[in-house]
Parts: structure tokens; C-alpha cells; sequence
């Protein structure tokens, strides 16, 4: 496969008279300002744009097939219980400050990462029922969990759950985010925070799991900028001040698509869809009947036509089409949109205009739905659309914008009827979150505990087949009990230079393997 | 003269203490749960989140939280991000020195195009000219920042391509961040001028300047603009407010580092200490700003020295 891939590489070259050569530089455009980048601390998936590329993980995962191949371990084994991990190290990886790497560093930056006094805002979560490592010999370690963790492989092949070189850390303390140390294909040379961050390649790394292409990395340089304001993004990739954009606003794409020197790199993002969340324990959405209608009412085609450009795919369900555990059987649900069958609940629920104002009442209650959004990812603009759709139907939007913050307090009191939301996240696990009963992000206020079940015993089992199933059922019983409005899978846009070759992404959809990017001279 | 510093000294330290307060109360009183919102997306439990409320201190009643707050901030501790998990003082450190230089510049420049479009507009006053500086300044006072700041990367970046669209590092990328900070502020100063020069012009002192045969370069220069500089300066200086926030918007249209990114970015997550310091130095910069206009108008009119 990677010898084809390579030939078809060389025929493309020849075709167009250049040939990638290795060495040179890149400035690839952040669309965040990381809040903070210590991947064993901060939450931000823009530090793991960079980052990847400074550690190596114990295991990777293939995004094409989604299995876990060797990294910094070149195999491991899974107890009986499913608690007990052994992982076999490879030998003869060096930290970019000479530092050995050996179980002791496993040891080391997992006990860092449970440590209370770290405060991680992500990496000690994706540990779940953690409990110790303990060092077998200079090459074995062992990960022993309270109970099973199915998730553990899909967490420790994220930059969260990077090996950092315990030297550095000690060293450095709470400053260890700018002086950061892995055994990755790039050396972290500076953050100026809120500037830039510079990469210099590591001419001595040779350990990159099979998933890498090259042995080292063929750039000598990558510079990250922060492009925080969407509209200067496509500006400074046509001006020259970057070559790699992530978050191309999608009418800015449809013009870049068209250019001879950017291309857009549509890259589908796994996790949980832009959708909307109904509050099944405040009238009238405690109506199964009204929200089928919402449903059945409204034209998500139209909203990923006019605010996406077409560059999304339609939400079916919770979980995006990219992620393990997809069931595309949810697409049967409310589709096409169908206004008619829309009014036809509503009607059936008792809700009519009974006094000709346009708007659909019940026992004198005019059926008016509080709408709570957040000002990014485009969910201004989707409600906009929702509420015109809906006024169509004889329901009345109130929307009103709110910070993350306040959302959350909103959802935690279920003072909204709809809030939308999005998350990325590659193993289905991510659904816990949000539909099971004790959930975070139960927006949708559903207690439910057969899904309890699936859902406990999803975070249990290691069968992926298993696995599968359970989730399918859970997609099921959220599509039929009709919880939540499905938008639109998540795709990253990214505005690449010509120049620019090789980029390709990991199985988050985020984070690029930067050691195969060439550039074409 | 040691009167007069004393109580500019206790007036700041009062000013100090009113910011801190109200920076406090605010960030206490707006709805959001810190703990939550640092934890929520990553599937913490409720238990993990309440554990977490308790090691920020959050869980303490109020008054003893503020109390806290106020003895760390005598110590001079401004505390360690919630977010960053960095130290406060550090971070503000960090990016101080790009805003205090897109601020400096944006001033000199707004100050500087404010000065010569008023003093122009007030000489030719009723004629065209005066009409389209006027109606200059109106437009930079009235453009908000992120539409002039776009304007400025599509036209001199994407299609002249005379300076960088973004970045940091010399001269070059300071050219855009600063005209377009400054455009907005050269709009209001260009105003207070020309009002200013048109009623000195009228002053019989300029007359009898005239009559007593002084060239008028030399009267326009030392007798009108001089006592018409004065409140341009307070101008200036209190334009301090609509800088920093303008510069919240520059420092993101131009990719530029800055404290405006790192308030924004705290206010947002509830990153409190955050929050508490960028407020702190808010203040002090204002005070500091206050004292310098003063000194500055006192050193233009004499009147002003008894």
C-alpha cells in the first residue's frame, strides 16, 4: 500500500515537473488561542495541532482502519479483567534532551497527570478509573485500572496522554509549558504565547510508528501563528502569511477551491454532530409528538446549503459519520424534511392557532420555545435559520446568545427548550457524556436506564464488535425517542499553499502528522 | 508640591483598590462556574468537578475569599491562571510590552494625523477642505476597528503587498495594526482641535498678534495651537479606554499577542485571577496615563500652574 502510494507520489512529481525535497519551512495558521499548552494540563485541541509532533505516544491509531499500532510500545496485552495493560517499550529512544526513555518515564508522566496538585483540565479524565503504574522491569510497565476502561487505547494515542521527558518537567515546573521536551519527529524550540510557536526538526529520531511515512521529519522548520478572527484567515493564507489554514470559513473555501496556488483540505472531524438538544422535561418538549414535529421540521439541507456551503455532510444522528461505532441506520429518521407531517403532530398534540396570530397555542399558551446558542461554530447563523423554518410551522423562536459559561448553568437548571452543542472525540464513549442520565451534557435531560446500561457497559467491554452494537442501539433510542435535532457532522477546512504536500491527519481529524509534509519548490 | 503627590499617591492607591474590588465582584456575580466550565467538555464527574471547586478555593464563602484576594494582592501574588495553570504576573508580563507598544504607536500616530487634519480643517474652515477632513475624521471615529483593520489586510497586504497581514517582529508589522488603531483615534483628536483652533482664531490676541506684525506661522504655532493643544492631551489621554479595547480587536484582526487576546480569553473561561490582574493593570495604566496628561497640559499652559 505505502509502496503504490509512493509511486503514485513520484508519477505526480514528474507529472508536474517539481519534486518535493526535503528541508524548508512552513507557517501553519491556529484558529485558537490555546488556553495554555501543557497537553498533560490544558484541554485545548489547538495545542495538539503542534504538539503532535513533538511526543510520541505509546500506541497510534490507524485513521483508515481504525486499529492501534505500536508506538512507544511496540506491542502490549490486555488482562482477562480488561484492568490490567502491559506494554512492552521499545528500546533505544532518546528524549530531545538525551533523556532515556524507559518505564520509569511511562511511570513518571502518568503518576504527573493524576497528581491533584497538576489540575489537568483533560488528560487526567481520559485516564478514567486510573488507579497506579507500576514499572516491571527497564522495558515492561503496567497500567492497572479500577475497573475496565475500553477507551484506554483511543486515550493513550492522544497528544494528552504524550510521553514528556521527566528531566524537563522537573526541571521546569510550572513554566514546562514553554520549554516543553517529548521524543517526537519535531524539537520544541519557543512560545511566545499568544505569538507564535517554532518546531525545528529531530534529525535523530528514528522511532516513528508505522503509520509515519518517513524516518525523520522533511521540513526543517514549522512556525504556528494565531488566526483567532475567522475573516483574516483565507487574507493571510492568499498574502503569504501562512501556508496551512485550519477553519476556512465555508463561503471563503468555495473561493479557494477555485484558486490555481490553495487547495481546501476537507477533513471530517469524529465526535458528536452539531446538533440540537431538546429539554424532554419542560413543556411542551416534554411531548414526544412536538418534537418529532421540530423534527420533521426542519430543512437541514437548506441550513448546511446556506450557512455551510454544501462543505458538510448532513447530521443523522449523536455521532458523526467519521467516528467507530457509527450507525448509519439512524439516517432513516425524520427524513426528508416534511413540513406537512411536521403540523400533523403538532396538530395531533393539541397545538393550534386558534386565534389567527400565526403562532400555534394550547390551553391559552402560545407554543414559544427558549432557544439558548453560543457565538461560534456558526450557531448564530444555524438558529437564525431554525426559527424562520419553524415560524413557518406556527413556532415561535425566542433566541437569545450566551457564553459557554452561562450555557452550562443554563443546561444544569434546564431552563432552556433547545441548546445546541458539538464536541469532537474519536471513540463513541463520547455519547456517555451526553446521553446517559448522570451525564455532564445531558442537555437533553433524558433518563433512561436501559441506555444507562448500553451505554455503562460500552466503557467496559474491549470487543469492538460489542461495542459496536451497544452503540448502535444507543443511536437508535436517541433518534426514536427523539432527543435531539441533528445539524451536521463537524469538517475541518483547511486552506493548504500548493506548495504544501504530503499534509494528512491523524484520526481526530485535527492533528496533522507534519514529519510527511514536504514542499514542492 | 509634596501635598499635591501625597494625595495623587492615595488617590491611586484608592483607584487601585476600587478596581481590584470591582473586578472581583463583577467576575463573582456573573453566572458560570469556573470548576465547571474548565471540566465539563472533558467528561469530569460531578464529584471531580466539586473536588475541583474546593482546590480553586471557590467553595470558600465570599467575604473570605476576598479577604484572600486582597492580601495576595498587597503581597504583590496576582496568582496562578486557572486556566493556563501558569502565573499570573508572568502571562501579563509577557504580553504587556506588544500592547504597550501597539498603544504607544497608535497614539503618537492618532495624535500626530488627529493634530495636523484639525489644525488644517480649522484654517480653511467653511471650504471643502474642511468638509472632507471633517468628514474624514467622522468616518475614523465611526469604522469599527475589525471592518478598517480588514479593509487595511485586503488592500495593503493581499493586493499591494507593502506590508505583512499578521505576525510580529519589526517595524513592517506594526504599520497596519497601528494605522488602523490609530485612524480611530486621530478622528476624535482631529474634532477637538479644529474646535479648539477655530475659537482661538477668533481670540483678540491672535489680532493684536497680527497687528504687531508676528508672522502668522509663528502666531498658528505658539499662540493658537499651544493653549489648543491642551484638551487635545485630555482627549488623548482618556481615548486610553477605547485604545485598549480596540486593541483587544487589532491584536485578533493582526494575529498580534497582547493583553487584549489574554482578557478575552479569561473573561470567557472565568479564569479569574486572570481576569483580576489584566483589570489591575488596566487601572494603573489609566493612572499612570492620567498623571502624564496633567504633567503634559500643565508644561502647555501656564495657567494651568497655579
Amino acid at each position: 500500500m505505502r509502496r503504490r502510494l509512493l509511486v503514485l507520489l513520484v508519477a505526480a512529481a514528474l507529472a508536474t515537473g517539481c519534486t518535493p525535497q526535503p528541508g524548508g519551512r512552513i507557517v501553519y495558521g491556529l484558529t485558537l488561542a490555546p488556553s495554555g499548552i501543557d497537553p498533560h494540563i490544558n484541554a485545548s485541541s489547538e495545542l495538539g495541532i503542534p504538539l503532535t509532533s513533538v511526543y510520541d505516544t505509546l500506541v497510534y491509531q490507524d485513521p483508515k482502519t481504525g486499529e492501534f499500532v505500536p508506538g512507544l510500545a511496540q506491542q502490549w496485552e490486555v488482562s482477562e479483567d480488561g484492568k490490567v495493560y502491559t506494554f512492552y517499550l521499545r528500546r533505544g529512544v532518546k528524549f530531545h534532551d538525551g533523556t532515556p526513555f524507559n518505564a520509569e518515564a511511562v511511570r513518571f508522566n502518568l503518576e504527573r497527570i493524576v497528581s491533584p496538585d497538576l489540575a489537568s483540565q483533560r488528560a487526567r479524565f481520559m485516564l478514567g478509573p486510573y488507579e497506579r503504574t507500576e514499572v516491571v522491569d527497564e522495558y515492561t510497565v503496567r497500567i492497572i485500572l479500577r475497573e475496565p476502561f475500553a477507551p484506554l487505547l483511543d486515550s493513550l494515542s492522544q497528544v494528552y496522554l504524550a510521553m514528556a521527558s521527566p528531566t524537563a518537567v522537573q526541571q521546569w515546573g510550572s513554566e514546562y509549558q514553554l520549554h516543553q521536551v517529548g521524543t517526537g519527529p519535531f524539537i520544541f524550540v519557543e512560545y511566545v504565547p499568544g505569538d507564535h510557536l517554532l518546531l525545528r526538526r529531530n534529525p535523530n529520531y528514528a522511532w516513528g510508528p508505522p503509520v509515519y511515512q518517513h524516518r525523520t521529519a522533511q521540513l526543517e522548520e514549522v512556525e504556528f501563528r494565531f488566526f483567532t478572527d475567522p475573516a483574516t484567515r483565507s487574507p493571510a493564507l492568499e498574502s503569504g502569511a501562512a501556508d496551512v489554514m485550519g477553519e476556512i470559513p465555508p463561503q471563503d473555501a468555495a473561493r479557494l477551491q477555485g484558486s490555481a496556488d490553495f487547495r481546501i483540505e476537507a477533513v471530517a472531524i469524529p465526535g458528536v454532530s452539531l446538533m440540537l438538544f431538546m429539554n424532554t422535561t419542560r413543556s411542551p418538549l416534554d411531548d414526544i409528538n412536538v418534537r418529532q414535529a421540530l423534527l420533521f421540521g426542519t430543512d437541514r439541507k437548506a441550513i448546511i446549503s446556506a450557512v455551510f456551503r454544501d462543505t458538510s455532510p448532513v447530521a443523522c444522528g449523536p455521532l458523526a459519520a467519521a467516528t467507530f461505532g457509527y450507525n448509519p441506520m439512524v439516517c432513516q429518521f425524520y427524513q426528508p424534511y416534511n413540513p406537512d407531517q411536521a403540523a400533523a403532530l403538532l396538530e395531533e398534540a393539541g397545538w393550534k392557532d386558534t386565534d389567527g396570530d400565526g403562532v400555534r397555542d394550547k390551553d391559552g399558551q402560545p407554543l414559544v420555545l427558549d432557544f439558548y446558542l453560543m457565538g461560534w461554530g456558526y450557531m448564530p447563523e444555524v438558529g437564525q435559520l431554525i426559527a424562520d423554518q419553524w415560524a413557518r410551522l406556527g413556532v415561535r423562536v425566542q433566541s437569545q446568545v450566551v457564553s459557554y459559561p452561562e450555557a452550562l448553568e443554563i443546561a444544569k437548571e434546564g431552563r432552556h427548550h433547545l441548546m445546541p452543542f458539538n464536541l469532537s472525540g474519536s471513540d463513541p464513549d463520547i455519547l456517555r457524556r451526553f446521553f446517559h442520565s448522570q451525564g455532564g451534557f445531558n442537555w437533553s435531560k433524558v433518563n433512561d436506564p436501559e441506555m444507562d446500561r448500553w451505554l455503562e457497559e460500552g466503557a467496559r467491554v474491549s470487543d469492538r464488535n460489542r461495542r459496536a452494537d451497544l452503540y448502535a442501539k444507543v443511536q437508535d433510542r436517541v433518534m426514536e425517542s427523539a432527543l435531539i435535532i441533528p445539524i451536521r457532522d463537524y469538517v475541518n477546512l483547511n486552506g493548504v499553499s500548493n506548495r504544501v504536500q504530503g499534509l494528512r491527519f491523524d484520526a481526530r481529524g485535527w492533528f496533522p502528522w507534519l514529519i510527511d509534509v514536504t514542499l514542492r519548490r | 508640591m509634596f501635598g499635591y503627590g501625597l494625595r495623587r499617591l492615595l488617590e491611586a492607591v484608592l483607584v487601585l483598590w476600587l478596581a481590584a474590588t470591582l473586578a472581583f465582584g463583577a467576575m463573582h456575580l456573573t453566572p458560570g462556574d469556573p470548576a465547571q466550565t474548565l471540566l465539563a467538555a472533558s467528561g469530569a464527574s460531578a464529584d471531580e468537578v466539586a473536588r475541583r471547586r474546593v482546590q480553586l478555593g471557590l467553595d470558600d464563602p465570599l467575604p473570605v475569599q476576598y479577604v484572600r484576594y486582597l492580601a495576595d494582592l498587597a503581597r504583590g501574588d496576582l496568582g496562578v491562571s486557572w486556566l493556563h495553570g501558569r502565573s499570573v504576573r508572568r502571562m501579563i508580563l509577557e504580553q504587556l510590552p506588544a500592547t504597550a507598544e501597539l498603544a504607544l504607536a497608535a497614539t503618537l500616530f492618532g495624535a500626530l494625523v488627529g493634530v495636523v487634519l484639525g489644525l488644517l480643517a480649522a484654517l480653511y474652515r467653511g471650504t471643502w477642505v474642511d468638509a472632507l477632513l471633517t468628514g474624514l475624521a467622522v468616518l475614523g471615529l465611526s469604522t469599527p476597528v475589525f471592518w478598517s483593520g480588514l479593509l487595511a489586510i485586503l488592500l495593503f497586504s493581499l493586493h499591494l503587498r507593502w506590508f505583512p497581514s499578521a505576525g510580529s517582529g519589526g517595524l513592517p508589522y506594526l504599520v497596519l495594526p497601528t494605522a488602523t488603531l490609530g485612524f480611530a483615534l486621530a478622528g476624535s483628536v482631529a474634532r477637538m482641535v479644529r474646535a479648539q483652533v477655530v475659537e482661538a482664531l477668533r481670540m483678540p490676541y491672535v489680532l493684536a498678534a497680527l497687528a504687531r506684525g508676528i508672522p502668522p506661522w509663528r502666531i498658528l504655532l505658539v499662540h493658537v495651537l499651544r493653549p489648543a493643544l491642551g484638551p487635545a492631551v485630555a482627549v488623548v489621554a482618556l481615548q486610553l479606554g477605547f485604545l485598549l479595547s480596540g486593541a483587544v480587536v487589532t491584536e485578533s484582526v493582526f494575529a498580534r499577542q497582547g493583553l487584549g487576546r489574554l482578557a478575552v480569553q479569561a473573561i470567557l473561561w472565568r479564569d479569574l485571577p486572570v481576569v483580576r490582574g489584566v483589570v489591575l493593570v488596566g487601572a494603573l495604566a489609566y493612572l499612570l496615563t492620567g498623571l502624564l496628561a496633567d504633567l503634559i497640559q500643565v508644561w502647555l499652559d501656564p495657567r494651568l500652574r497655579q
